[in-house]
């Protein structure tokens, strides 16, 4: 190369320099189709990309428990099929045993508020709640109607969402087996597609996908740690409550589920978990004079989800959940508003997908400034 | 007796054949490398899951000098040009490399820009192992990226001990010359 002429090394560079553009526009003509049969197939292969997604999830979460199986010393294709043995045995147990408990819950709960929504004792007690609160707030009013609509509202809706999700066993089966094939093949799936990737952008490609599923991996662990502590730790406290104070709270651990899931919507959340807490605390003791002496235990039952919240912001999420995520409460807000025109589902997906985009998109920037190509 | 020996059978050659264990390309490239030089057979196919093997057309660029570094190189067919960008002239060749050589090695490391510009001078195939490879062999096989790793320091340490040398034969050389213009 260095013996050549500069007039050849000239023309071959105006040659090199015509292949190049040659090139970006057959790109450029490629991805403007590529975006307008996506456009158009969308609607069509929507579901299929939905359960590409969850699929792609749930790698992410249960690839770190096969690579150690990996490890050990066990075949990749016998630890994915025992991570699926657990998977399978739990859900087969929460199937056959907790779902029928916790639909009669919800069910009993649901009835238990159409029946006393017009009895002396919930009259009494939003009485007595309005008495107690107007001190504060002199235009405060709660009426029975409104508090009766609102919560059996709310219980229908998580009865709608757990029976919607038995009627979709078939999808979550098959959400399972893609996520088996992502388990055991992902590598070189995700192989084959990167060589793909012409010789320029190859290096780069292949560390922004390193650097994506490494973020990604340490953003949903660290979610599904600090959801799981925030169960863990309200159903402790829940118990508590009934143990030490008779507070009479049923459902402890469907509660206790819904506040760590909660738990994912930073600022919001944590209300959200603890409204259950106290609408079942309100209507499983109405009537009893010493549930009202103590405010049917609201105040109790607020400040263990206080505690429950210090210790995960203090100690357990700062642990687990990546710093990166941190958000502005404005943004959280407008996400969960963006998200409840989907429902409930979208409201608790908001954030996380958000997380998620911003952790590809920051580490496409960083691989493209890196490689001088932005 | 020498008709005897040379009576074959085929279907005992074809087991001796089927039983003889066979290497890839890539592996017999890879095992002359010495930062997989301690690696037995059954390593090196594990390696081997990890790599990537591409083709470049004569005089594309491998990587440019300045661009982050990812990982190293090894030659399995052609021959590519190691060239230092100066600005304003024309690039320095440092050398050419052929089959079996490596290059880049120090990226698998450290992610800091590329000293030099790797171009294709001919049609080549080359391995491309790189730092994500690296760390997923060290996640799933610790003791296979282990041996890899401790192959590396020894490469590392060789070539900064030849360094070390050479910068005190050099500083040696200007004392001299420092000692001579004195006298003049």
């Amino acid at each position: 190369m260095s013996n050549r002429e500069p007039v050849q090394i000239a023309s071959q560079s105006v040659r090199l320099f015509h292949q190049s553009l040659l090139k970006t526009l057959i790109y450029f003509f490629v991805l403007i189709m590529a975006l307008a049969a996506a456009y158009k197939a969308l609607p069509l292969v929507m579901d299929a990309l939905f359960l590409l997604v969850i699929a792609s999830i749930l790698t992410a979460i249960l690839n770190p428990l096969v690579d150690r199986l990996e490890t050990s010393g066990i075949k990749r294709i016998w630890g994915a099929l025992m991570v699926f043995g657990g998977i399978f045995t739990l859900l087969g147990t929460g199937i056959v045993r907790g779902i029928p408990t916790l639909l009669s819950e919800i069910s009993r709960i649901k009835d238990m508020i159409q029946q006393q929504s017009a009895t002396d004792s919930l009259n009494s007690m939003i009485d007595n709640i309005n008495a107690k609160v107007s001190q504060f707030v002199p235009s405060f009013q709660l009426d029975t109607d409104t508090l009766s609509n609102l919560t059996s509202q709310f219980f229908g809706q998580l009865g709608s969402i757990l029976a919607g999700a038995l009627d979709t066993l078939a999808t979550i089966v098959f959400i399972l087996i893609i996520t088996m094939f992502f388990l055991v093949d992902g590598a070189r799936m995700m192989k084959s597609l990167i060589g793909m990737v012409p010789n320029r952008y190859f290096e780069m490609s292949l560390n922004i996908s390193y650097k994506t599923k490494k973020q990604l991996t340490n953003f949903l662990r660290g979610q599904l740690l600090a959801a799981l502590g925030v169960a863990i730790q309200s159903i402790i406290g829940l118990s508590l409550l009934n143990w030490v104070f008779d507070a009479n709270i049923s459902g402890v651990f469907l509660i206790g589920s819904i506040a760590g899931m909660a738990n994912m919507i930073p600022f919001i959340g944590p209300f959200m978990g603890m409204a259950p807490a106290i609408v079942v605390s309100l209507f499983n003791n109405l009537g009893d004079p010493v549930a009202a002496a103590n405010f049917y235990y609201i105040f109790h039952i607020i400040g263990m989800f206080f505690l429950v919240q210090m210790i995960d912001n203090n100690v357990i999420s700062p642990i687990v959940v990546s710093g990166s995520m941190e958000m502005h409460p404005l943004t959280v807000i407008l996400l969960i508003l963006i998200g409840s025109q989907m429902g409930v589902l979208g409201m608790f997906l908001a954030v996380p997908a958000w997380g998620i985009t911003k952790v590809i998109v920051s580490e496409v920037y960083q691989g493209l400034k890196g490689h001088h190509l932005i | 007796m020498s008709e005897k020996s040379k009576v074959s059978y085929p279907l005992f050659e074809s087991f001796k054949d089927k039983l003889k264990p066979k290497h890839s390309q890539a592996q017999m490239t890879l095992s002359q490398v010495n930062i997989f030089g301690r690696l037995s057979w059954q390593e090196l196919k594990i390696v081997e899951h990890a790599i990537h093997i591409r083709n470049y057309a004569p005089d594309e660029p491998i990587f440019k000098q300045g661009d982050p570094g990812s990982g190293m190189y090894i030659i399995i067919e052609g021959r590519v040009g190691i060239f230092l960008d100066i600005p304003q002239q024309k690039p320095k060749k440092l050398s050419e490399l052929g089959e079996g050589d490596f290059f880049g090695e120090i990226a698998l490391l450290d992610e800091s820009p590329r000293t030099a510009t790797a171009t294709a001078l001919e049609s080549c195939t080359i391995i491309g192992f790189y730092r994500p490879d690296l760390m997923d062999i060290l996640k799933i096989k610790p003791s296979v990226g282990g041996k890899i790793i401790l192959s590396l320091s020894e490469v590392l340490a060789t070539r900064l001990r030849t360094t070390n040398s050479e910068l005190v034969k050099v500083s040696r050389q200007l004392e001299e010359l420092t000692e001579t213009d004195d006298d003049e």
